[in-house]
């Protein structure tokens, strides 16, 4: 049992850690926890499955499409809702963000309906079906799909981040806009890109939630968004890496908690888990702890 | 600017709130209030209900209303939360010209509501909550159109597991709420009268996703089949899970499950699922083919037992209300006296009439997934 949870484990955690790196990207940039992160995740299933039962396209197009879409919310988000309130206090733009998330699933909910919807499992190529039983544990097609496609994005995301000059200018950005802005560094530019790489990530979960899980449903991101947001400050908010981290570990903990554990406490378990570590590690794994100044409320 | 934009703001909101009370004024109707979850994750239960009320709404206003006044719906949507059930009873019990509450869907939401309803003497009659302690929390304002979970779990237990299926060892996969736990607890007993083995209980909570690491423990058991303890949802999910997880035996449930997204979510996976419902219309009278012809011409879908109940609600409601007037106290006393089989109501669903704590005895048909559709289960 223990090798299977371990597999459930991972898939989950693997999700989890997409969708929390782009809160902590967000965060990293402009200080700001971007609660509508998970009503992005949502529309990038959403999306897919427009694309595939409307359009025809092909599973694989449809992902990629799906992760387009996903940058371009993102960006709109960012552009139209936190753009505006850039010189307000970051509680202006706190409010603001839940209030695009409750926004956005009601928007979907018009668009869509309520109603959960399956994902069409035609369109999924054939292997993810394929089931391989081992000695303690079955692994499907669809789970090293999950697992190849996280760790494939977590690695692009760090070359991006440490190699490419846009990512030499996102941490630019982190660390002082003022600074930055100074250097020659257009900081508007690289935040809405931010938003983008953030929001194409997130649709990147939401459609493999959708199809692994198989429902679909305009709620569908306030529970991931949450756990995901778990995941970041687990991590340390602001850190890539803590962030993948925290989201690997979260999975774990929630699937070892309702396996060996009690099941009915497994959210709760998840948040126990953040909470123990904030309060041994307030940073988490590799945050950098900062002392709060006057001018940051 | 500020200041006039505030003001605006004000005289436009003061505009709409007249515009809402002055609806209320109208006294020429009967008013009726219906209290389902219409919006989030169970609105696909809520438009059953709607379909199903608003047929027979169409039916009662359509042959000149109830002593010639219409009959008007109040809709309250409570999300299937016990929070937000709370804030519908409210609403409809302040409400001086409501008479009457068609309600709630779920158990959970039926029992948070009913405290508030009993202090405003408000008749309630529910299609679907099923949960057996709510007719005490009712105090004789509660009455349900459907059978209790008492009645069901055991049916499950010693007809459909043992001798429809003819199986022993059963785990149970529960929802965390006032319905599955109810559910839950009757059918263990069943169970153990019936001779069954339970391998395991594990429960999940509304909205999850991801019931690997609960289905991983219930199948090292090794079970002969799973019950789905909860509503269609996380049902469908969780039938997907546990094929992928590869258990292939037959699953069952119970009415919750009954929806047609049960089986357009689970696909493939649905197949082989067994489920107890209080209405079949290929297995009722001609008057609930009748209905059911009806219902697929208004709706274009096939009837589920939810709308059906609903219908009779209404039903029922009228005819109390036109023999005992239109007043919640007359109501009230109205649906008490239908208290044995010669003065029940003869609906769609069958015969109904009520015990002392307002619950109905009401048969249970069993249907099954088969082939991507539903089908009637025979032994």
């Amino acid at each position: 049992m223990f090798t299977q949870q371990l597999v459930n484990g991972l898939t989950i955690g693997g999700i989890y850690a997409l969708i929390a790196v782009g809160y902590t990207m967000v965060y990293g940039v402009i200080q700001l926890i971007n609660f509508a992160h998970g009503e992005i995740y949502m529309l990038g299933a959403f999306f897919s499955v427009t694309f595939i039962i409307i359009l025809g396209m092909p599973f694989y197009l449809a992902f990629v499409l799906a992760m387009v879409c996903g940058a371009v919310c993102g960006m709109l988000l960012d552009r139209i809702a936190y753009k505006p309130l850039r010189q307000s206090p970051r509680l202006a733009c706190l409010i603001t963000a839940i209030g695009m998330s409750i926004f956005l699933q009601n928007l979907a909910m018009l668009i869509w309906g309520s109603r959960p919807r399956p994902f069409p499992s035609t369109a999924l190529p054939a292997y993810f079906n394929k089931t391989w039983h081992f000695e303690s544990f079955s692994i499907t097609g669809f789970h090293l799909f999950i697992f190849s496609i996280t760790i494939i994005m977590m690695v692009g995301l760090n070359l991006l981040i440490k190699k490419t000059r846009f990512g030499k200018a996102m941490r630019a950005v982190a660390q002082n806009k003022t600074m930055a802005a100074l250097a020659g560094i257009n900081v508007n530019r690289v935040i809405t890109l931010t938003f983008a790489v953030a929001g194409a990530m997130g649709a990147a979960a939401g459609l493999m939630v959708g199809a692994y899980y198989n429902s679909i449903y305009p709620t569908m991101g306030y529970l991931a968004g949450v756990k995901a947001f778990a995941a970041a400050v687990l991590g340390g908010i602001g850190s890539v890496p803590g962030a993948m981290l925290g989201g690997i570990v979260l999975g774990i903990a929630e699937a070892m908690g309702a396996g060996y554990l009690s099941s009915l406490y497994r959210d709760g378990i998840s948040y126990a888990v953040m909470i123990i570590v904030i309060i041994f590690i307030p940073a988490g794994f590799f945050g950098v702890l900062i002392k709060e100044t006057k001018k940051s409320i | 600017m500020k200041g006039k934009a505030l003001r605006r703001g004000l005289i436009l909101g003061l505009a709409l709130v007249f515009c809402m009370t002055t609806g209320v004024l109208a006294a020429d109707t009967i008013r009726i209030g219906v209290a389902s979850p219409f919006t989030g994750d169970l609105a696909a239960y809520g438009d059953n209900i709607k379909a199903g009320v608003s047929l027979k709404l169409k039916e009662i206003n359509g042959a000149g209303g109830i002593n010639g006044k219409k009959i008007e719906l109040v809709w309250g949507d409570d999300l299937c939360q016990p929070k937000e059930a709370g804030t519908v009873a409210s609403k409809f019990a302040n409400d001086k010209s409501i008479v009457a509450v068609i309600g709630h869907l779920c158990s959970s939401a039926t029992l948070a509501g009913m405290p508030i309803y009993v202090r405003a003497k408000m008749p309630v009659i529910s299609p679907t909550s099923t949960n057996p302690t709510i007719g005490e929390v009712g105090k004789g304002w509660f009455f349900r159109n459907c059978y209790t979970d008492d009645f069901q779990g055991k049916y499950l237990a010693s007809y459909v597991v043992k001798d429809l299926l003819g199986l022993k060892r059963v785990a149970i996969f529960y929802e965390n709420n006032d319905y599955a736990i109810g559910l839950k607890d009757s059918f263990t007993a069943g169970a153990q009268a019936a001779g069954l083995a339970v391998t395991g209980a594990e429960a999940y909570v509304a909205k999850t996703t991801d019931f690997t690491p609960q289905l991983t423990k219930l199948l090292k058991d090794k079970p002969d089949t799973i019950f789905l303890c909860g509503y269609h949802p996380e049902g469908a999910l969780i039938a997907g899970q546990a094929r992928k997880l590869g258990f292939n035996g037959p699953l069952f449930g119970a009415d919750g499950l009954d929806n047609i997204d049960y089986i357009k979510i689970g696909g493939e996976a649905a197949n082989n699922t067994y489920m107890t419902v209080p209405f079949l219309a290929a297995a009722g009278g001609p008057a609930a083919k009748q209905f059911a012809d009806n219902f697929k011409a208004e709706t274009g879908r096939e009837v589920d037992w939810m709308s059906a109940n609903a219908y009779d609600c209404l039903a029922i409601l009228a005819d109390v209300i036109a023999k005992a007037g239109e007043d919640r106290e007359k109501i009230r006393a109205g649906l008490a006296a239908m208290s044995s089989a010669e003065n029940g109501f003869d609906g769609v669903t069958g015969l109904t009439y009520f015990n002392e704590v307002g619950d109905c005895s009401k048969p249970a048909f069993v249907k099954k997934v088969e082939g991507g559709e539903f089908v009637t289960a025979e032994k």
